[in-house]
């Protein structure tokens, strides 16, 4: 695109030919001087696009002064951010990097405990249960099933009457 | 303490502040409250316009900025004085606003009405002959216009304009702050004004007389 085209080009669009724009804001702000003033100059001469251009920020920056800056936030905005920054610094100062490390192990002590706590709960009650199912068998017994075992003879006489009976049983 | 207060005591001429400012900083470094208070409230109005400059919602303002010293104090000591305390402390604010507004999702605030005919006169004649509102409600109103108009603006353009020409931060300032080449900045600001212009001429002038509502609001 030849020069004269774009200048036109710009000059319908209030578009500033781009390789100026720099050292027209500088210009614009009163920041140009020396060789690069006069180069511009000369090109504000002939160029329709950049001097609309230019006067569109001068336009611009009159709107922009309607506008005000941010109060101050005032003389008690320093003290409340660093009562804030205390108060973060209290919250934190319990935070140790080993926290998350004590956390987990306390957790796994608790698991741990109740697991164990569950398991000898489960024997004591199993143990408890033989020994009633021990007892209900012992209670239910039926002795005429299982015959008695015979006593010893503690004495002569004994084994004289059980001879006695034996040989009775015999006849 | 008494160092702190040799400090807060020093001369204010323009060639010492820079190494008073650096003597703050090293007692606030070294754990001294009262040092960092005193750089809070030399910065916490510039710090305020750039956050308000970029955030818009005066509600979330104050809590970002707070957040942002906080940030300051908890991350001194890793700061080596190489750059300007000023130029760090931006670019943190910076960073904070940006992630404010992607955790947040904020969108841009969006005006439905557009103006009226006497409305857009009165930015005429502030736009052609320099002629500010004379009463107060005109101003806060001409204000609000502007505002409606620079909604419309890209959130860069926005951003520069907003910073520049209402904050007070030179180029210089904004290519620091925001890692930009300092030409880079001066094109963006031109084309930033170029763009204001535009909307200007499209949202005051190009629609029918009376003209009002989402329909026309569209079109700008």
């Amino acid at each position: 695109m030849s020069m004269n085209a774009k200048n036109s080009n710009a000059a319908n669009n209030y578009a500033a030919c781009t390789q100026y724009e720099a050292a027209l804001e500088d210009h614009f702000q009163g920041a140009l001087h020396g060789p690069e003033a006069v180069m511009l100059a000369e090109h504000l001469q002939s160029c329709a696009g950049c001097r609309a251009a230019l006067e569109d920020a001068a336009a611009s920056a009159r709107l922009l002064a309607i506008a005000e800056p941010s109060p101050d936030p005032g003389a008690g905005f320093s003290r409340m951010v660093m009562a804030r920054i205390r108060q973060e610094l209290q919250s934190s100062e319990g935070k140790s990097i080993w926290r998350p490390f004590v956390s987990v192990g306390w957790r796994f002590a608790v698991t741990a405990s109740f697991a164990l706590v569950l398991l000898v709960s489960f024997e004591l009650g199993r143990d408890s249960q033989w020994q009633s199912d021990q007892s209900i068998v012992a209670e239910n017994r039926m002795p005429e099933i299982v015959p008695e075992r015979p006593s010893l003879p503690a004495n002569r006489d004994d084994v004289l009457l059980m001879m006695a009976d034996t040989s009775h049983g015999k006849q | 303490m008494a160092a702190t207060a040799a400090a807060l005591s020093l001369p204010v001429s323009r060639r010492e502040k820079g190494e008073e400012e650096r003597q703050l900083v090293r007692l606030a470094q070294s754990g001294e409250e009262a040092a960092f208070e005193e750089l809070i409230r030399r910065h916490q109005q510039r710090v305020f316009g750039l956050v308000s400059g970029i955030l818009r919602r005066r509600e979330d303002v104050e809590d970002v900025v707070q957040q942002v010293f906080l940030k300051v104090f908890v991350s001194l000591k890793r700061f080596d004085q190489r750059a300007a305390f000023s130029t760090w402390l931006y670019k943190i604010s910076v960073n904070e606003c940006w992630d404010y507004l992607r955790k947040k999702k904020v969108r841009p605030l969006v005006y439905e009405a557009d103006l009226s005919e006497e409305q857009v006169s009165r930015l005429d004649g502030v736009v052609s002959a320099d002629q500010p509102p004379a009463s107060a409600s005109d101003r806060a109103e001409a204000r609000d216009l502007l505002e409606r108009m620079m909604e419309k603006l890209p959130e860069q353009d926005r951003e520069l304009l907003v910073l520049k020409e209402v904050e007070g931060f030179s180029v210089q300032e904004l290519a620091e702050i925001l890692n930009l080449n300092v030409n880079t900045v001066k094109v963006r600001l031109f084309r930033a004004r170029a763009r204001l212009m535009d909307v200007y001429r499209r949202r005051l002038h190009s629609k029918p007389a009376g003209a009002a509502g989402p329909a026309a609001d569209k079109e700008g």
